[in-house]
């Protein structure tokens, strides 16, 4: 069976230095996979490389396909990524934005079509942003504006969606709000979702499977549970972490101070 | 929410019909007035006169007639011309690199176009063999080679390239080539106030050969560039959203600046250089129609005639008999304007 998403061998360099380094990854139709690891460990890169954004070594294949034989419209009307930082036009209408996400639908000369509008329609009643769409986008509150860069992606109605750390710049309810409307959109829409996390307790609880990015390798893939290793963190994050059952069948990661590091401070 | 209720941001109908009146009104005025005052009345049947099939005693004497369509006419539709050119291609320009002050002028159109002029000045009487009068040719040689330079510098640029790569490129390739026409103008000073006259801009023109000149180039550039309204509404989430949503960012900047610049260049020739348009019109509009660009280009082409017919009326009318160069009176006039609309708005966002 062929997967929804195959990354064979990918690596990506920018300017001579490796980013990526052979990459392999098999995303299964209608799995959530999350993507964690240090900073510049590559998640980024890794998304943007899936969306045709760059050249690479190695092969991203939809469904089979690669998107190196794929037009740009073709692969966005496959892949919607939400960008960690979505870059914000002053003045744009939220309405405007999220119809932004039909343009590899639309034909070159005619506007958008009854269809378009209709599936727009549907998305901001979805993502409760029916209020919202006359706003200027720059000044949505950080969960309405993400739920607006989401309305754009689903716009493209495309199998798989791709997220760069969703949750960074929420609260906490926020945070559950877009994750648990993630998890909703995938099931009624049947998408394949590869998220990059932040956030370790967060990652345990949301997607089916996670995938531990480092130095431009994956060093670690499986289950929350066995991804989430306290030798496995301490190795590629640098950090101390303890692992600690919940009691309700998941797990908690909880940052803890070394005694090395209490002494340093003290002194 | 039902479809009918999802109102994207297009041009409404009654925009557009307010901009073609102000447009129309910009136009009968700069007609009636001048130092031999027409009659309105007799205006609007001369007009109707020359309609297919339809023939009116417009009451004007033979004097008068020649003044209205030989003189007053080819140059409100000429400077219509140039104003919807300037206005839409500086919008595209800022729609297509992302900066509100970015311009055809900006790229070294108007530097290039600035040499072709001087050097079709000084030398002119040594290539007055050839047909065709050598300076509206030479000034659209130099503004779009001084566009091409550009893009051949900003191109070569290989690590970190940015759309202000390209912009940076375009001051360097300005200030050679006006350094080159400065030296030029300066070995021969007997054609200073010619080559000044130039570079400020002037519509004093006599008869209609200018307009079939530049007509065909402002036409397809116009055509182009509404085109491609749609896309760089996409531009403006930046390169790297632009590509997941299914848009090739150098591949739309490319058509759009090619086109916008042919444009310019063309009306640039006849016209000299006549600044500030491209900026203060797309932007007025922006303020109160909002910024996509699928409004922002089409009045852009509609009110930057209607500005530059006023602007022309009151340069030739100011200072009477003599002319102020128009180029002189957008800026003078049209920066306070400006200001004024940028206050009393809420302004852009940040």
């Amino acid at each position: 069976m062929t997967g929804a998403l195959t990354l064979d061998r990918v690596g990506v360099r920018f300017n001579g230095s490796p980013i990526l380094r052979s990459v392999d990854l098999e995303v299964g139709r209608g799995e959530w996979v999350g993507i964690i690891g240090p900073n510049g460990a590559g998640k980024t890169t890794l998304l943007r490389a899936v969306t045709g954004a760059f050249e690479f070594a190695g092969t991203v294949s939809i469904s089979g396909t690669p998107t190196s034989s794929m037009k740009r419209g073709a692969i966005a009307r496959s892949v919607a990524l939400v960008p960690q930082h979505p870059v914000l036009p002053s003045g744009m209408r939220v309405v405007d934005y999220v119809l932004l996400g039909r343009t590899p639908h639309l034909r070159p000369v005619t506007g958008p079509s009854f269809h378009d509008l209709d599936v727009i329609a549907t998305i901001l009643d979805a993502l409760t942003l029916s209020a919202f769409t006359d706003r200027d986008i720059t000044t949505l509150s950080g969960g309405e504006l993400q739920r607006a860069v989401i309305a754009r992606a689903l716009a493209q109605e495309s199998p798989i969606l791709l997220l760069d750390e969703p949750t960074t710049a929420l609260d906490v309810g926020r945070q559950q709000d877009v994750l648990e409307l993630v998890d909703r959109l995938r099931r009624e829409r049947d998408l394949t979702v590869v998220s990059a996390m932040h956030d370790l307790t967060i990652a345990a609880q949301f997607p089916d499977r996670l995938v531990m990015l480092a130095g431009g390798e994956v060093v670690a893939s499986g289950g929350a549970a066995d991804v989430l290793d306290p030798t496995l963190i301490r190795k590629h994050y640098g950090a101390e972490v303890r692992v600690i059952d919940d009691g309700a069948g998941g797990i908690v990661i909880v940052p803890v101070r070394s005694q090395e590091r209490i002494s340093d401070s003290t002194n | 929410m039902t479809p009918e209720e999802i109102r994207p941001s297009r041009l409404r109908w009654w925009w557009l019909a307010a901009a073609l009146a102000a447009l129309a009104g910009a136009g009968l005025l700069s007609i009636l007035l001048g130092a031999v005052d027409l009659d309105a009345g007799s205006v609007l049947r001369s007009i109707v006169d020359r309609l297919p099939f339809v023939h009116f005693d417009s009451g004007l004497t033979d004097r008068q007639e020649a003044i209205l369509w030989e003189l007053r006419m080819p140059r409100v539709v000429l400077g219509g011309i140039v104003g919807s050119m300037l206005a839409v291609a500086g919008g595209a320009y800022q729609g297509s690199f992302r900066n509100p002050l970015a311009d055809p002028y900006l790229l070294g159109a108007a530097a290039g176009a600035g040499l072709g002029a001087t050097i079709a000045i000084v030398y002119g009487p040594s290539v007055s063999a050839i047909p065709v009068d050598p300076l509206p040719l030479f000034a659209f040689i130099g503004g779009v080679g001084g566009v091409a330079a550009t893009y051949a510098i900003g191109y070569s640029v290989r690590a970190g390239r940015t759309p202000v790569t390209l912009i940076l490129a375009g001051v360097a390739v300005a200030s050679f080539l006006t350094a080159v026409q400065t030296y030029l103008q300066q070995r021969n000073a007997d054609t200073l106030r010619e080559v000044y006259g130039w570079i400020l801009g002037r519509l004093s023109t006599v008869g209609w050969s200018e307009v079939w000149l530049v007509l065909p180039y402002v036409l397809i550039a116009s055509i182009i560039l509404l085109l491609g309204a749609r896309r760089l509404d996409v531009l403006s989430v930046g390169d790297e959203e632009a590509v997941t949503l299914g848009v090739e960012p150098s591949r739309v900047r490319f058509l759009m600046v090619i086109a916008a610049t042919l444009g310019t260049a063309a009306v640039v020739a006849v016209s000299g250089l006549i600044g500030f348009v491209g900026i203060i019109v797309p932007h007025m509009i922006r303020i109160v129609f909002g910024s996509s660009y699928r409004v922002v280009l089409p009045l852009s082409i509609v009110l930057g005639a209607a500005f530059l017919i006023l602007a022309d009326l009151l340069a030739r009318t100011v200072a009477a008999p003599a002319e102020v160069p128009i180029g002189v009176v957008t800026a003078f006039f049209g920066a306070p304007f400006f200001a004024i609309v940028l206050r009393s708005s809420r302004g852009l966002g940040s």
